[in-house]
């Protein structure tokens, strides 16, 4: 819909920073507290959607083993793992040539889901799939999951399991606004602002194409849950014009403000332009080093870690035989690595939609 | 948003595990009495419910749509998914209001509740063909048109198409705050037409033949908001005369097969188009493929004021003839409808369409058939009347109380001034705080604004009935 104004987007899903921290902060505790209680973190979504807590495992009650017990992974951790799988969300979008506006309606279904919920508590490679797989369908950029499952070589039925747990941890509001329409929007506006001439377009292309390179950027930071769409778009063509330098861009933004009815000055809006670039400078990609140490915690958290002493014996034997279904379930699908899978991504995905970029 | 019930909670996995028998309902079912089943279509079925009684309140009517599983592997139902992500953005006085999504987890279904509404326009065309046998009276079929046109032109100028409205699809709420006030219901066609990222018609035909414009019938690739008007068109004119403008034979096959037949009941009514009056006709597929059919033929002049029965100089006749204008581009726009001078002479539209100007009879529509003996599964059961546990066990006794009630009762007249129509704005924020806050005193539209934790899914929507209906699009629904 086009009236992001009486959006569900912009009622309840642009936060401020308080808000988030604290969304993160409760998502982490409630975690926390399933793993003290029940030694393990992760849910068990059924096939049939239904999600479950853990089985209770003896080391739980056991608190003289109290060192045995699985450590939580902290915040920033979360952060980093939320931010790993982004990258990975981009990756497969691009590598199946979606349009922009089907990845970044996943991107924001991942983040608001992690809102809900802890890392620890939905693995985020099955969640960023189910992600991918449901912006394709309200996007009509139809996937099927198995085709999406068999260009990454992951178990189908995994998506559809989760699919309704992320459309219920969306509140089933599906319609997001993302801000590759709004540069396009203006972009066409600089053209008459500009009073540019045929000649001149090719700029103005080079400055979109810039603009949605530096906004699938700001796409990969917190703030597209704090600012509404255009601001970031606005915040991505400043950055584009700052190499390109296109247009005198503070005056822009007056004509801007001056044509509607805003409720900010243009000092508000430089503002929060620069709070949005700050985001920007201050996202930080995990080391590989992290990831490690990050994915052992996560393992031990979600019930696959080593302190049972016959899973220890497996682990030096390296031969990891396959466990009995009624064990902990996600086992399977978390064996491989989860950055080793994406090599495995089809190439040739047969995609007959325009990809609409110019 | 939907409770969900069945997540969230441990231990949970046995209330399905169990469910083969309803005896077991699941969670988000027991805030419902299960009236029966109002509908059916392609899609799924339509239940009618009571919410619980709150105390001293009777419960309020719910059309609960329940959407058919999608084909294997192809997870939830898109058609739900689409109609739910479009409700859940949209908020008009003549736009059926969504109250509540429930999962139904044992076999991934979702089940819609809306605000229920008693009548729409094919039962009340229908009741007039073959009940009561005269027209209906100018004052309705105004307002009915007005508050059509109302909802469109907010669902249009908010980049949504429809793309199915039909007589069953246009709701009239019954007794109660809103009577007679216009729903448009059924969105599970309707899209968003910003950038589209495919052209429309890869995502197949739609709306109903007989309501389907002649863009659509050539095979135009890209159709616009004015298919809905055409469709509008056709209703008006239905309204007025009691039986559908155009009654086209539908040729059944796969896929979108060329409706010769459709095609030749509108160019009998309208004569036939040119080039001069439509130029991009010449684009569209069917017109340059099917020469012999289309073109050979040549139609007389238009006889559409004599089939509606109404003036050349009429108003009336002037905004029916704009609505079913051949060229999509000419064609009026619920906006311009709105102004229409139709709209400015007497009888102005109002807020009730059932109460008609004094002096002229109410008349007394019959209310929703119900079929009380099918359960929230869709199966029939055999013994409607089962001890309390069951979905079924109210519902005989309901019902009954219910159809009794809603006839007997006299009707407050409470809704009875008129509207102008420049005082549009102003009536319809004034019925809206008014009918919201009096009706729905939680919060209405599913929680928005209300900040949930992970636990959303155990939370339980007490205040979810409010209201009225839905409107069934039955299968058999065929003259």
């Amino acid at each position: 819909m086009a009236d992001f104004q009486t959006s569900t987007h912009r009622a309840k899903w642009i936060f401020t920073p308080e808000d988030l921290v604290g969304k993160y902060k409760a998502a982490n505790q409630r975690a926390i507290q399933t793993l003290e209680k029940y030694g393990a973190t992760l849910m068990e979504v059924d096939v049939d959607g239904t999600i479950s807590y853990p089985e209770p495992q003896v080391i739980a009650k056991d608190n003289a083993d109290k060192h045995s017990r699985p450590k939580p992974i902290s915040i920033e951790e979360e952060q980093f793992m939320r931010v790993f799988y982004e990258n990975k969300l981009q990756e497969v979008c691009k590598n199946f040539h979606f349009p922009h506006k089907v990845q970044a309606t996943a991107l924001i279904y991942f983040k608001r889901f992690y809102l809900q919920w802890s890392v620890m508590q939905h693995h985020p490679k099955n969640i960023m799939l189910t992600c991918i797989y449901a912006a394709c369908k309200i996007e009509e950029n139809h996937v099927s999951a198995e085709e999406l499952g068999k260009g990454i070589s992951q178990d189908h039925q995994m998506i559809l399991n989760n699919e309704m747990i992320v459309y219920q941890s969306l509140e089933f509001d599906l319609i997001v606004y993302a801000p590759y329409r709004s540069i396009e929007g203006f972009i066409d506006d600089m053209e008459e602002f500009c009073g540019i001439n045929d000649d001149q377009l090719q700029i103005l292309q080079n400055l979109l194409h810039a603009a949605k390179m530096e906004v699938d950027k700001i796409m990969l930071t917190d703030a597209p849950l704090l600012f509404p769409p255009g601001q970031l778009a606005l915040a991505a063509l400043r950055g584009a014009n700052q190499v390109h330098k296109v247009v005198d861009f503070e005056r822009y933004l007056r004509s801007i403000l001056s044509r509607q009815s805003s409720e900010h000055t243009v000092s508000e809006l430089i503002e929060f332009l620069n709070a949005i670039d700050s985001w920007a400078r201050k996202y930080k990609f995990p080391s590989d080093k992290d990831l490690k140490h990050i994915n052992r915690k996560l393992k031990s958290c979600w019930g696959l870690s080593s302190h049972d002493e016959s899973k220890k014996r497996d682990k030096k034997s390296k031969h990891k035989s396959k466990r009995s279904s009624n064990e902990v379930q996600p086992v399977n699908l978390s064996r491989c690595f989860p950055w080793k899978f994406f090599v495995l991504l089809r190439k040739d995905t047969p995609n007959d939609h325009p990809v609409r970029l110019l | 948003m939907g409770d969900g019930s069945a997540s969230g909670n441990r231990g949970h996995n046995n209330n399905h595990n169990s469910h083969s028998g309803h005896s077991n309902k699941p969670e988000w079912l027991q805030q419902y009495d299960l009236i029966g089943k109002i509908g059916e279509g392609t899609y799924g079925l339509v239940f009618l419910a009571r919410t619980k009684s709150p105390p001293n309140n009777r419960g309020k009517s719910i059309a609960i749509k329940k959407f058919k599983q999608s084909k294997d592997g192809d997870g939830v139902s898109p058609t739900a998914i689409r109609e739910i992500m479009l409700l859940r953005e949209i908020s008009h006085e003549n736009v059926v209001k969504l109250v509540n999504v429930h999962i139904n987890h044992a076999d991934m279904s979702l089940y819609l509740a809306f605000d229920y509404a008693e009548h729409d326009l094919y039962e009340i065309i229908r009741h007039h063909r073959d009940k009561v046998n005269h027209s209906i009276n100018q004052y309705t079929i105004k307002t009915l048109l007005w508050q059509l046109l109302n909802g469109l032109n907010y669902l249009h100028s908010n980049w949504i198409i429809h793309r199915d409205l039909k007589p069953s699809n246009i709701l009239v709420m019954g007794d109660g705050e809103e009577q007679g006030v216009v729903k448009i219901a059924d969105f599970g066609l309707a899209r968003i037409y910003q950038a589209p990222l495919k052209s429309l018609s890869e995502n197949g035909v739609v709306v109903t033949i007989w309501y389907r414009a002649p863009e659509l019938l050539l095979g135009a690739k890209h159709y616009t908001s004015a298919v809905d008007m055409w469709a509008v068109g056709c209703i008006f004119a239905e309204l007025l005369t009691l039986k559908p403008l155009f009654q086209g034979a539908e040729v059944k096959a796969i896929p979108n097969p060329f409706q010769l037949d459709q095609l030749d009941k509108i160019f009998k009514v309208l004569g036939h188009p040119t080039l001069e009056k439509w130029p991009t006709l010449a684009n569209l597929p069917h017109w340059q493929q099917d020469l012999q059919h289309i073109q050979g033929h040549k139609y007389d002049n238009t006889a559409l004021y004599s089939v509606v029965h109404l003036s050349l100089k009429s108003p009336a006749y002037d905004l029916l003839s704009k609505m079913l204008e051949y060229d999509p581009r000419k064609r009026i726009t619920a906006a311009q409808a709105l102004e229409h001078e139709y709209f400015r002479i007497e009888p102005l539209p109002g807020r009730n369409a059932l109460v008609p100007t004094q002096g002229e009879k109410v008349v007394n529509y019959p209310t929703r058939p119900v079929d009380t003996t099918t359960d929230f599964e869709g199966t029939t059961s055999i013994q409607p009347s089962q001890p309390v546990s069951s979905g079924n066990a109210v519902s005989g006794s309901m019902s009954g109380a219910h159809v009794g009630m809603n006839r007997s009762m006299p009707r407050p007249m409470l809704n009875m001034q008129r509207m102008q129509p420049q005082g549009m704005t102003a009536y319809n924020l004034a019925s809206q705080a008014g009918m919201g806050g009096g009706m729905n005193p939680g919060g209405i539209p599913m929680q928005r604004g209300v900040s949930q934790a992970h636990h959303q899914q155990q939370l339980r929507r007490k205040d979810t009935g409010m209201g009225m209906g839905y409107p069934p699009q039955q299968k058999s629904r065929r003259f």
